[in-house]
């Protein structure tokens, strides 16, 4: 059937190392956002130009999602939010360019991005609260939930892999077996519906990254401000 | 009634237990998506000054909820392309 295409393969070894086609995509994703962020944050003018309404857009929801969820500034989140929300946007999509595939496609792919996502919790957690009060709200309320804990935060890493890898592999697969099917018009519902499912993935991986720091930084902390503003 | 070479056997097998998985998987997870559904738009209906939150929650619960039959269409796809006990048979 030809499904085996979908999967990532080796494009070249230099020096010995294999490197997937994947990580060739994913350059391409870097080659393209970069320049595109240095450019979209210059001029910024009061009486927004029609860019500017379409960054402003953006960031404009990724700051309420903050201001929902966490309820104060922190330092770094947002820009860790956006990275991570336009990479898997971007990156979703590019499965609908003729010749390329999503890089998220791939277990490897997922697995970085996840953990880039817990890394995150663990460093603001500790940030903002301290090391033995981040540590210590683990073992809250009792001693003996901290297996469950630390299991817990394993589980949901885990967890938003293989959702984001299981999506975008679905929508791959599936416009592969139509396409060797029925090449004319048959592919067209299925790459509709994988530009929907890419872009809610995004906000979904977002949305959870968000609701763990929620989490790590604590609560408390959260309603004393809700209360001042 | 003739009998099948192992190979084929496990063709077979595996072809009918991945159709099972996928049909119940998915039967289950839309089952439960509906009454999400059911429940968010009753709410929305009986309180619209909270629409606009619970729809854009029931959008990000329903892609969680929906992560149940990705895991079921996951294990389909180690069975049918990456199985392990399939170097036993051939």
């Amino acid at each position: 059937m030809g499904v085996e295409e979908v999967f990532p393969h080796v494009v070249f070894r230099p020096f010995g190392i294999p490197i997937q086609d994947t990580v060739v995509q994913t350059w391409i994703i870097m080659a393209v956002l970069i320049p595109l962020a240095y450019v979209a944050g210059r001029n910024f003018q009061i009486r927004p130009s029609r860019w500017q309404h379409l960054v402003e857009l953006g960031s404009e929801f990724i700051s309420k999602l903050i201001k929902l969820q966490v309820g104060r500034h922190i330092d770094g989140l947002f820009e860790l939010l956006a990275t991570l929300m336009l990479y898997i946007a971007v990156a979703n999509l590019l499965g609908i360019i003729p010749g390329l595939r999503a890089p998220t496609r791939s277990l490897n792919t997922t697995i970085a991005l996840s953990i880039v996502s817990f890394l995150a919790v663990q460093y603001f957690g500790i940030r903002e609260r301290g090391l033995w009060r981040y540590s210590r709200s683990l073992a809250e309320p009792l001693g003996c939930i901290l297996p469950l804990n630390i299991l817990g935060q394993i589980s949901r890493t885990v967890a938003m892999t293989l959702r984001l890898f299981g999506n975008v592999i679905a929508a791959e697969i599936m416009g592969q077996v139509m396409f060797k099917l029925m090449p004319l018009l048959a592919p067209l519902p299925f790459t509709l519906l994988s530009l929907i499912t890419g872009v809610l993935q995004a906000l979904v991986f977002t949305s959870l990254t968000v609701v763990f720091i929620a989490d790590a930084v604590g609560r408390m902390e959260r309603k004393e401000t809700e209360e001042k503003g | 009634m003739s009998q099948l070479d192992p190979q084929a056997l496990f063709m077979v097998v595996t072809t009918i237990v991945v159709g099972v998985v996928i049909v119940g998987g998915c039967i289950a997870t839309t089952l439960m998506e509906g009454r999400a559904v059911v429940a968010a738009f009753e709410n929305m209906a009986r309180q619209p000054s909270v629409a606009d939150r619970i729809s854009g929650l029931i959008f990000v619960t329903l892609a969680i909820i929906e992560s149940a039959a990705i895991y079921a269409l996951l294990i389909c796809l180690i069975l049918l392309f990456a199985n392990p006990f399939a170097s036993l048979f051939r």
